[in-house]
Order: C-alpha cells, then sequence, then structure tokens
C-alpha cells in the first residue's frame, strides 16, 4: 500500500515537472514568437519603388540609370493620379476659380489692347467677355445646381463662344466645361463636405506618394517619400477607397462604425477614374518585391527612427555591455575569493554579505540615479570640465549593477570546490594565493561563467541605469568613451513613449526588440561555449 | 604585445575624447516637446553637417533637473518652470529663459463609438474625482467610465493638473499611464475609457470631445480660446548667445521651415506665415 502511494506521488511528481516545462516553452513562445515575426518583418518585406528610391538616396546603394527609369515610369502615374485629383479640386475650388476668371479677362482685354484691336471691336469684346466673366462667376458661386448647369450651359452654347477662339479667353470656356461635369455630378450645397473630405485625400496621398515631382523637397525624411513598403501601401490605400464613419443609432446607444466606399460617393464625378486606378494598379504602380534588407543591421537612421536601421544602437549596446563586463567581472570574482578564502565569519563579513544579497535585489532605477549622482555629476567634473553622461559613466553604472549578481554566484561556486583539491595542493608546497589562482577558482570558472552569463543578460537589456547616464534617443554615432551613445533598450522605449511614428513603423520597434533579443541569445550562447569548454578541459585532465 | 596594443587603443581613446569636437548641443526634456526637438535635429543635421546634437526624453522635470546641474544646453518643457526649480537654478548661477516654440492643446479624448461629443470642464473634474462614474450620466450608454491619466512627473499632466483638476485629487481609480502614444491605445482600444492627449495624437482611432463647447482644433488653440491649450517650452540658460548653435536651435521655429515642421508633427506654429 505504501509502496503504492509512492509510486504514484512519484508520478505525480513527473507530470507536474512535465508540465511546467511545457508551459514555460508555452510562455516563450506566446511572448516571443508574435515580436520576432513581426520583428523580422525589418528586414524581410516587400519593398516598392519608393524605397530604392530612399535607398539611392540615402546610402547610394542601387544603379543610378535603373532608378531614373523606374522613378520616372512611377512619376508618371502618380502624375496622372495627382492631376485628376487636382483638377477636381479646382473645380470644387470656388473663390480660387472666381479669381483666375477676372485674370484671365484682364490678361485678355491687355491682349486685345496689344494687338491693336480697333476702337469699336476693343468695347464690344472687351463688354462681351465681362457679361461672360460675371455670369460664370455667380454659377460659380451658386449653391443650386441646376441653376449652375443652365447658366453655364448658356455660356458654353453662345454663338459668339467662336470669336475668343485661339485667344487667352478660350480658357474660361474650358474652365466652364470642367466644372459642368463637377456641378451635373453632385449637390454643390453639398460642397464643403466634399472639400472636406478633398482635404483629407490628399493628405493621404501625399503619404501614399510621396510628394508631388514639382514640389519643393519637404525639410523632414518622413514626408521625402510615399509609402516604401507593401504593407503601408495596402493601409494607405484602404483608407483612401473606405472611409470611416460613427453613425448615431439611437438613444444611449454606441455609435456604429460604418464603412464608405469613396469610389460610389465620387462614382458620378470625374474622381471615378481616380478610384479606379487606386484599386487595380497600385501593383503596377508600386512595383513591389521581396526584398532582404540585411543593412537594417548595420544602417544609421533617420532621427525618429521613420527609416534606416539599427546600426548605432547596436554598436552601443554592444560596446556599453562589454565594458560594463570589463569593470564587473574582476572585482567581483576578487572579491568572492576573499569572501570565501579569506574572511572567515565575523559580524562585518556577515554584514558586508547581507548588504551584497540586498543589493542584487535593488531595482535598477536605483543604480541609475546613484550613477547619474556619483559618476556623471560628481566624479566625472573631478576630471573633466563639464558634467556630461558618457558612455563610461553609463558602463560603470551597469558594472555596480551586476556586480552583486556577479559576487554571488562567484561564491557559490567557490564554495563548491571539493576540499580536497585545496588540501592536495597545500600539501604539495604550494602557497595560499598559488592555489586559489591555480586550483580553486579554475574548477569553479563554470559557476562562476554562469554567473556572468545571468548578469550580461541583465546589462544588455537595462533602459533604466542608463537613462540619466548615457544613453540618448539621437545623436551622433560615439567616437569616445566621453560621448553618450544610442542603446537598443532605450531607442525602444524612445519610439514607445514619444512620437505618434511609433505608429506609422511599428516594424521598426519590433525590429529593434527582436534585436536586443537575438544579442543577447549571441552573447550567451557566445558564454555558453565558453563554459562547455572549459568544463571539459577540467573533466578531461 | 597584444597587451600594448591594447593600451595604445584605450589611450588613444581617451586622448580622442580631450579633442572630441566642441560644436555640441545636448538637449534633454519632456516627451511632448521631444518630437520637435527630434524633427530640429534632423534638419540641423543637413544644414550643419559637423554639428552633434543629441535628443534625450526623460520628461519635463527631469529636462530642468538637467539644465540646472549643466548636464544638457537646451531643456524641453511642456510646462513652465516651477518656482522652486527656478530658485534651485539661480542657486546654482544658471538662469533659466524661456522661448516658446508652440502651442499645444490637451484634447480630451474617447472612444470613437462614443456618442458623448461634449463636456465641460466641471464634468471632466468630476470624473477624474471619480464622482461620475457611468457614462449614462453624461448622456451616453450604459457603461463603466475608464479615466486615463498620464504621470505626475509629465507636463502634460500639470497642464490638466492645473487648468481642469483645480490642483484637486484625482481619484485612487484613476489609471495612470507615462506617454501619450500609451494613452491613446488605451483609449483605442477601451469603448469606456476616457484620456488626454496632445493635439498632434488625435487621430480618427480616438475621438475628441469638445470642452466648454470649444471644438480643439489650430485655431482655437493657437488663440487660446481652447481652455486647456498651452504653450511648449525650450529653456536654456540665459539668452543664448547671438550666432551660436544654442541660438540658431532656439530661434529655429520662427523660419517657415519651422513652423511647417511643428505643423507636420501635430502641433500648432505661433506665427502664420
Amino acid at each position: 500500500m505504501r509502496n503504492r502511494l509512492r509510486i504514484i506521488l512519484n508520478h505525480l511528481f513527473t507530470v507536474f515537472s512535465g508540465a511546467s516545462v511545457a508551459v514555460l516553452v508555452l510562455v516563450l513562445v506566446v511572448v516571443l514568437g508574435p515580436m520576432l515575426s513581426k520583428g523580422v518583418t525589418a528586414v524581410f518585406f516587400r519593398s516598392t519603388v519608393e524605397f530604392e528610391r530612399l535607398q539611392f538616396e540615402m546610402n547610394n546603394r542601387g544603379d543610378k540609370q535603373q532608378i531614373e527609369n523606374s522613378l520616372a515610369e512611377y512619376h508618371e502615374h502618380t502624375g496622372r493620379i495627382y492631376e485628376i485629383y487636382d483638377e477636381f479640386c479646382l473645380g470644387l475650388n470656388v473663390s480660387r476659380q472666381v479669381s483666375q476668371v477676372r485674370s484671365i479677362a484682364r490678361d485678355y482685354t491687355r491682349q486685345l489692347r496689344y494687338v491693336d484691336t480697333p476702337d469699336e471691336e476693343y468695347d464690344r469684346l472687351k463688354d462681351l467677355s465681362r457679361d461672360i466673366r460675371d455670369q460664370f462667376s455667380e454659377a460659380l458661386e451658386s449653391q443650386d445646381s441646376e441653376f449652375a448647369l443652365k447658366e453655364i450651359d448658356k455660356i458654353l452654347n453662345m454663338p459668339q463662344r467662336s470669336e475668343f477662339k485661339g485667344t487667352e479667353f478660350e480658357k474660361v470656356f474650358k474652365m466652364a466645361k470642367t466644372y459642368r461635369d463637377v456641378a451635373a455630378a453632385m449637390d454643390l450645397d453639398k460642397r464643403d463636405v466634399y472639400s472636406e473630405d478633398l482635404a483629407a485625400i490628399g493628405d493621404l496621398l501625399s503619404k501614399l506618394f510621396g510628394p508631388r515631382p514639382s514640389a519643393d523637397k519637404p525639410p523632414l525624411a518622413m514626408n521625402q517619400y510615399g509609402a516604401t513598403r507593401w504593407d503601408r501601401v495596402k493601409k494607405l490605400s484602404d483608407e483612401l477607397l473606405w472611409k470611416t464613419q460613427w453613425q448615431q443609432q439611437g438613444e444611449g446607444m454606441p455609435l456604429k462604425e460604418v464603412r464608405l466606399s469613396r469610389a460610389q460617393m465620387y462614382s458620378e464625378t470625374p474622381m471615378k477614374s481616380f478610384f479606379d486606378i487606386l484599386e487595380n494598379d497600385l501593383e503596377k504602380i508600386f512595383r513591389p518585391r521581396m526584398k532582404i534588407y540585411w543593412q537594417y543591421l548595420i544602417d544609421d537612421s533617420t532621427p525618429g527612427y521613420f527609416f534606416g536601421g539599427i546600426g548605432p544602437e547596436i554598436i552601443g549596446t554592444l560596446v556599453l555591455t562589454l565594458l560594463a563586463m570589463l569593470f564587473a567581472i574582476p572585482p567581483g570574482i576578487i572579491s568572492a575569493v576573499y569572501l570565501v578564502e579569506y574572511a572567515g565569519d565575523t559580524r562585518t563579513v556577515r554584514l558586508i554579505r547581507i548588504c551584497i544579497n540586498t543589493l542584487a535585489g535593488v531595482p535598477s532605477i536605483v543604480f541609475g540615479l546613484f550613477g547619474m549622482a556619483f559618476f556623471v555629476l560628481f566624479l566625472l567634473p573631478m576630471f573633466k570640465s563639464n558634467a556630461s553622461a558618457c558612455i563610461l559613466t553609463a558602463s560603470l553604472t551597469l558594472s555596480v549593477m551586476i556586480l552583486p549578481i556577479i559576487i554571488r554566484a562567484s561564491e557559490e561556486a567557490i564554495r563548491s570546490v571539493p576540499v580536497s583539491y585545496k588540501q592536495a595542493a597545500l600539501a604539495l608546497g604550494a602557497g595560499e594565493l598559488r592555489t586559489v589562482l591555480t586550483v580553486t577558482l579554475p574548477a569553479a570558472m563554470p559557476g562562476i561563467l554562469t554567473g556572468i552569463i545571468l548578469s550580461l543578460s541583465r546589462a544588455a537589456g537595462e533602459t533604466a541605469p542608463i537613462l540619466f547616464t548615457g544613453a540618448v534617443a539621437l545623436g551622433p554615432i560615439a567616437k569616445s568613451l566621453f560621448d553618450p551613445t544610442r542603446t537598443l533598450s532605450y531607442g525602444s522605449y524612445n519610439i514607445a513613449v514619444s512620437d505618434r511614428i511609433s505608429m506609422l513603423v511599428p516594424h521598426n520597434q519590433y525590429g529593434m526588440v527582436s534585436a536586443l533579443i537575438i544579442l543577447v541569445l549571441v552573447l550567451n550562447l557566445a558564454a555558453i561555449i565558453i563554459r562547455s569548454r572549459i568544463s571539459k578541459r577540467l573533466h578531461a585532465s | 604585445m597584444r597587451k600594448t596594443r591594447l593600451l595604445t587603443i584605450i589611450s588613444l581613446l581617451l586622448t580622442a575624447a580631450l579633442f572630441a569636437a566642441d560644436k555640441q548641443l545636448h538637449i534633454d526634456g519632456s516627451t511632448t516637446v521631444g518630437p520637435i526637438g527630434d524633427a530640429f535635429a534632423e534638419v540641423f543635421k543637413h544644414l550643419e553637417p559637423e554639428l552633434d546634437i543629441t535628443v534625450k526624453k526623460t520628461g519635463s522635470g527631469d529636462g530642468a533637473a538637467a539644465l540646472v546641474d549643466g548636464r544638457c544646453d537646451v531643456a524641453m518643457m511642456s510646462r513652465f518652470m516651477k518656482v522652486e526649480e527656478f530658485a534651485q537654478a539661480v542657486e546654482n548661477s544658471v538662469m533659466p529663459v524661456a522661448h516658446v516654440v508652440a502651442m499645444d492643446g490637451v484634447c480630451i479624448v474617447v472612444h470613437p463609438s462614443n456618442p458623448v461629443s461634449e463636456l465641460t470642464l466641471a464634468q471632466i473634474r468630476a470624473i477624474y474625482k471619480g464622482e461620475i462614474k457611468n457614462w449614462k450620466e453624461l448622456g451616453g450608454v450604459d457603461a463603466q467610465i475608464v479615466p486615463v491619466s498620464r504621470d505626475t512627473s509629465s507636463g502634460t499632466y500639470e497642464t490638466f493638473h492645473g487648468i481642469v483638476m483645480k490642483k484637486e485629487k484625482m481619484a485612487d481609480m484613476v489609471e495612470y499611464v507615462n506617454s501619450n502614444p500609451q494613452a491613446h491605445s488605451r483609449v483605442k482600444s477601451t469603448v469606456g475609457a476616457i484620456a488626454y492627449v496632445g493635439l498632434g495624437f488625435v487621430d480618427s482611432n480616438v475621438k475628441s470631445v469638445s470642452v466648454n463647447g470649444i471644438k480643439p482644433n489650430r485655431k482655437t488653440i493657437a488663440s487660446g480660446v481652447y481652455p486647456v491649450s498651452r504653450p511648449l517650452y525650450l529653456f536654456t540658460d540665459g539668452y543664448p548667445e547671438l550666432g551660436s548653435v544654442t541660438h540658431r536651435f532656439c530661434t529655429f521655429y520662427l523660419t517657415e521651415e519651422g513652423q511647417e515642421i511643428i505643423e507636420t508633427k501635430g502641433f500648432v506654429p505661433l506665427t502664420d506665415y
């Protein structure tokens, strides 16, 4: 009976440990899976023509001739789209048209004077053009579609129209014809609604296709290029084709989201072809193709991370981590040796141990503030004129943070070296120090390395300690240890808290986080490989 | 051999540091003003390639502290310096000078499905004090109100706390987030939520309500008609030396390009060009 119970308990225990391992793996997959899968899209994605232009202008990558050709084709397409849009906008923009008609009429009469028209003829034509001008202006300003159409038809069908052939004034008839299409297609009293919507469309257009070739170059990189990635093209074109509205359902009810097809809203207007192009020809315009942007890992980014890669961040993280290790490992191991081998077991030593254990559990921001107060504001000004956060202070702060972890792990490792090893060394006549250096430490090395691995990941991933001591959100690549640096951890934090940019370039944020995870993994793997080699050597001897 | 090489490298690094470029500009402070700092830095990178600009965003309070400590040249702040900060600065022989770069409105945002589109300052205050708990009381649906606030070190919080809350304490159930994007995404994903964000964060995913009958837009904010408007500042130690880098940076918002950038980033420029 007892035996049976024991067997059942054993089985239960096995099941539970298996289950906990499974849960751990599941959690890892659930947490890291989405992050890594989204992060990968920073390197692997479908790029567009605009991406090639970006790469050429920023990093001089690609074949000049080929890019110019594809751009010419691209601008031909976008030019046509912009033309349709502009014409329609102008048709709606009454005040602009009225002033345009006025200036055309003025130019026309000036032209008449210029070609020495006889006086009588001049007066007649001048009056006639004025009449047409006023008639058309009235039609433009009217909100009554029927009236406007009637007036414009009058103008278009007037017998004297042929007299203006070949003159400046012919433009007025052309405008009237354009406006007739607009007025026939929509309720003129809804003009304001349309203009508001058209402004939104214009906004989306410049995001999708980039600035017009004729326009001045915008100051910021984020406005200099259209959509460089196919997923962004998809998103923007969806916003263009569908207008989201929230409609009332009733008293005390939430509003309902309704997606209205813009193609339908404008189906009777000249804008119809515009939406046809958006619906069917985007692939032809952008020519998306699979891209492996491995330079993401070495490129610098535009300020604010809108375009480009994370090269400086990776370098900064590596430098900080390795320097922190350099500063923390020697004192860590030496303190551990002292505590185990030399310190004995007095009150003071016990107090020191308690302090180390406490320090290992202190939140990292506390170290950050300590680092700022001590290294940045107190220690650095002793050697340099001004207090400035830099790589040196940041890595010193990190090293203080990981010191307790290294001491504790090393202590355990040294303590677990069998006493017989030491006794054998001493019996053979080795001194105390020699025993420690040649026997105890090598035997404890795998355990010490475990502590180093743990602290390495922590140092690489921490944001709080370096926030005030040497990390910046934006800055040049550091030239020396006395410059601040960008890092992966602070970079991803910065994208998350500062701007709307994270909503536009989520792949960059995830890319950064994924890069950090992978970097820590690689560092850990390196340390693990070193550890296994040392273990092998020990056991082999 | 290897050791000597390492030593040379280290000594080279150290000497390089002593002769490092003195054309540096350190900017630190508010996360709200941060985008303006970023964008100006980007333009300056093209205008003056030899200049090194670093930008940090640790919050208005830390920006002020950094200016006082001499850890930065320009502090970005979304509120004016407090008296104690100013006193501390003067004690450290730093004389803070404010440059207003733009205006920003603190917009009260709710989920787009929320039928409530108008609130008074008193109602908003009551929501954050926990006196009004359900949207039904404000003419909305029968749903719990989830008030979301920025953390207390943010300048946006200070503005809201001063103008809307009249310095009264918020209720315990108010959720705190530490940035504009987080407040935005919280409202976007929660039907009953209400939060306050800068004008640049109002988009199709959240709905801004009018306060005391005034809708927040560029016009009402620039003129100060919208009740929760505020200027955004750059602080320097004394007025920057004319013609210096700091001076060029702090007056860049007066140029047409600067105005355009401010608008692009979702703030309201001070002048009409």
